[in-house]
């Protein structure tokens, strides 16, 4: 490194552990060299990584699910992006917590990452999530693998911000696509499940799926647009984080149009770089004064936005 | 460690721009100016070339704008850039803290096009060359269709090098043609001081499920390791039968990520060498590089650079 005011860099980092959660999400922990220490003590919530998986090895053939036999034949170049989870810097360590879902060549090389191994990670990246600061309420809504710069925010705001008050809206398919949330069922009502990722901070959190397996049967906007007409908050007082998929990200822009609170959304997409070289990952966003449309970069700009900024 | 007794030279020379080592950045990989910062020093590089610019600013392509493929990728990003006039007054500055030359890609719709941005920084100290886009293949109008047509190569190339002064004339060379070498030789006879090649493949990636193209754009530029062996085929034959006869430095380049790959360029013809998807992955690869490249000097007793460019047994 030759920037002292560096704010991002490549770093080698090694793996910890690397834990399945449920049949198809993995919680991996890494440990960054030391020298990372400085910048990342900085990063923030919503921020994200590139990950080298080149260089990682395929599970065996005989064990790799029907749907990924074609695409694990191939070649992987690009790093791909995922958002933290966690960070935690101390004197001596910089330990960061990713959570990924196997989805294709990348993701399937990646669980054969064993604890002791190393991966080069590029980071942080990015604009992350602005805190509430002084705001009575944070609506946090996350959706199917939106879930972690949520769950890092969650902790973030809980040891930052204790005046505000927090509450959580989780949607995902099914019951089963809750395990990236550490995910408690009920002894009695396997519906009622609870998420021990907002429990341990006692985060009042409210779950939907689409096919009714757990929670309210639905979408999590649908659950979000009841509670804000039930529980009326002070849109002056209130502000709202989203991560999920586009549909839903649009759908919670609507509802913050709507009730006038402000949103910040963290979008996805298909990206090189990370870094603002590549130019791919553009996003569509209008001028509020010139009304004329122009493209930010997703990993430059974002990954967050304010949602009144974004062309949906 | 193996003995500094034998000082390298790694300069090289670009028409009468001198670089000190051969590594340079490929366009619209790199950014403007200070975008790799955070991960290499830019001084320590022989040359920069920026992204490409045009004489008013372009938004780009919709999305998606990339898409990975068997060892490489495809880009249809559009030429998305600031503007000539932005670029003037934002990015040119910034070169002033830099020693490294800059060199900048230049790219339009029309001839006028290349030739108002060619006027305007032909007034500007700070770069070195420019380097002509004639081969963008994302873009509807200009880019490629002038690279494939001799005809309009001599035009523009003539008509560019009447007006871009004293800063070197490098014309960026399209692998999307029967015979390369026709092309280059017009770009040679009509001024240029030096030849760049190659800009990205046509190619096309289809989602299967969807019957449609991946990218917004239908097709795109494949780059990255898999078009290697060609590129470095190519760098070949237009240094045989253009670039050696008519005393011509090259710039090859074409899914370079290592030291080695880079030598091969230089052994088949290439006077400098360009990174272009690899700094995506390793953004402090030409560092790397550069280093790769001395060490392999050192352990063939190469003094000079120059000896190894165009060894090809």
């Amino acid at each position: 490194m030759t920037n002292h005011s560096a704010k991002k860099g490549i770093f080698n980092a090694s793996v910890l552990q690397n834990r399945a959660l449920g049949d198809k999400f993995f919680r991996i922990t890494l440990e960054l060299e030391k020298k990372a220490k400085t910048i990342f003590s900085k990063a923030i919530p919503g921020q994200f990584a590139e990950i080298e998986v080149s260089t990682l090895a395929l599970p065996s053939q005989n064990t790799i699910p029907p749907q990924f036999t074609d695409i694990s034949k191939r070649n992987v170049i690009l790093r791909r992006p995922f958002s933290f989870a966690d960070i935690v810097t101390s004197n001596d360590s910089v330990i960061v917590e990713i959570l990924y879902a196997v989805v294709g060549a990348a993701t399937l090389r990646m669980k054969t990452l064993k604890t002791g191994d190393s991966v080069s990670i590029l980071g942080p990246l990015g604009n992350g999530f602005s805190l509430p600061e002084n705001k009575k309420t944070a609506l946090l809504v996350a959706g199917g693998m939106g879930a972690p710069p949520l769950v890092h925010l969650s902790g973030l705001i809980k040891s930052k911000c204790p005046q505000t008050e927090m509450v959580v809206f989780v949607g995902t398919k099914s019951l089963s696509d809750l395990a990236f949330f550490d995910v408690k069922p009920d002894k009695f009502d396997k519906t009622k499940v609870k998420l021990g990722e907002f429990e341990k901070h006692k985060i009042k959190t409210h779950i939907s799926t689409d096919d009714g397996s757990a929670g309210t049967k639905g979408f999590v906007t649908e659950v979000l647009k009841k509670w804000i007409l039930e529980n009326k908050p002070d849109v002056n007082n209130t502000i709202m984080y989203a991560c999920g998929p586009d549909a839903m990200l649009r759908a919670s822009a609507a509802v913050s149009a709507e009730f006038n609170i402000p949103c910040q959304v963290s979008l996805e997409r298909r990206m090189a770089c990370g870094t603002g070289l590549c130019q791919s990952c553009a996003v569509k966003c209008i001028d509020k004064n010139t009304r004329e449309y122009f493209y930010k970069l997703c990993c430059k700009d974002g990954p967050v936005f304010w949602a009144d900024e974004v062309v949906w | 460690m193996v003995k500094e007794t034998n000082k390298i030279d790694l300069s090289v020379k670009l028409g009468s721009v001198l670089l000190k080592n051969p590594v340079m950045t490929a366009s619209g990989t790199c950014g403007y100016v200070d975008e790799l910062d955070d991960f290499l020093d830019v001084n320590e590089l022989g040359g920069y070339i920026t992204k490409s610019i045009t004489i008013q600013p372009r938004m780009g392509n919709d999305i998606p704008r990339i898409v990975e493929t068997d060892s490489g990728m495809l880009n249809a990003i559009g030429l998305a850039n600031i503007g000539v006039d932005k670029f003037m007054q934002e990015k040119i500055p910034l070169m002033a803290r830099y020693k490294t030359p800059f060199f900048v890609n230049i790219a339009g719709k029309e001839l006028t096009d290349y030739i108002a941005v060619a006027e305007k920084l032909a007034q500007v100290d700070g770069i070195a060359g420019m380097e002509l886009n004639i081969s963008c293949p994302n873009v509807k109008q200009g880019g490629i269709t002038f690279g494939t047509d001799p005809a309009l190569v001599k035009q523009i190339t003539s008509e560019v090098k009447k007006v871009i002064g004293n800063k070197i004339l490098i014309v960026k060379l399209t692998p999307n043609v029967t015979n390369i070498s026709t092309i280059a030789k017009v770009a040679v006879d009509c001024g240029a001081d030096a030849l760049s090649l190659i800009n990205t493949f046509t190619a096309m990636v289809i989602d299967i499920e969807t019957r449609k193209p991946v990218l917004a754009n239908r097709t795109g530029g494949l780059s990255g390791p898999a078009i290697k062996p060609i590129a470095v085929y190519l760098v070949n034959k237009v240094y045989n039968e253009v670039a050696k006869p008519a005393g011509i430095p090259l710039i090859g380049g074409g899914g370079i990520r290592t030291a080695s790959d880079a030598i091969e360029f230089i052994i088949a013809g290439a006077t400098a060498i360009t990174i272009g998807t690899a700094g995506f992955i390793y953004p402090d690869c030409a560092i790397k590089v550069l280093a790769g490249i001395k060490n392999y000097c050192q352990r063939h007793n190469i003094s000079s650079i120059s000896e190894l460019t165009g060894s090809l047994k």
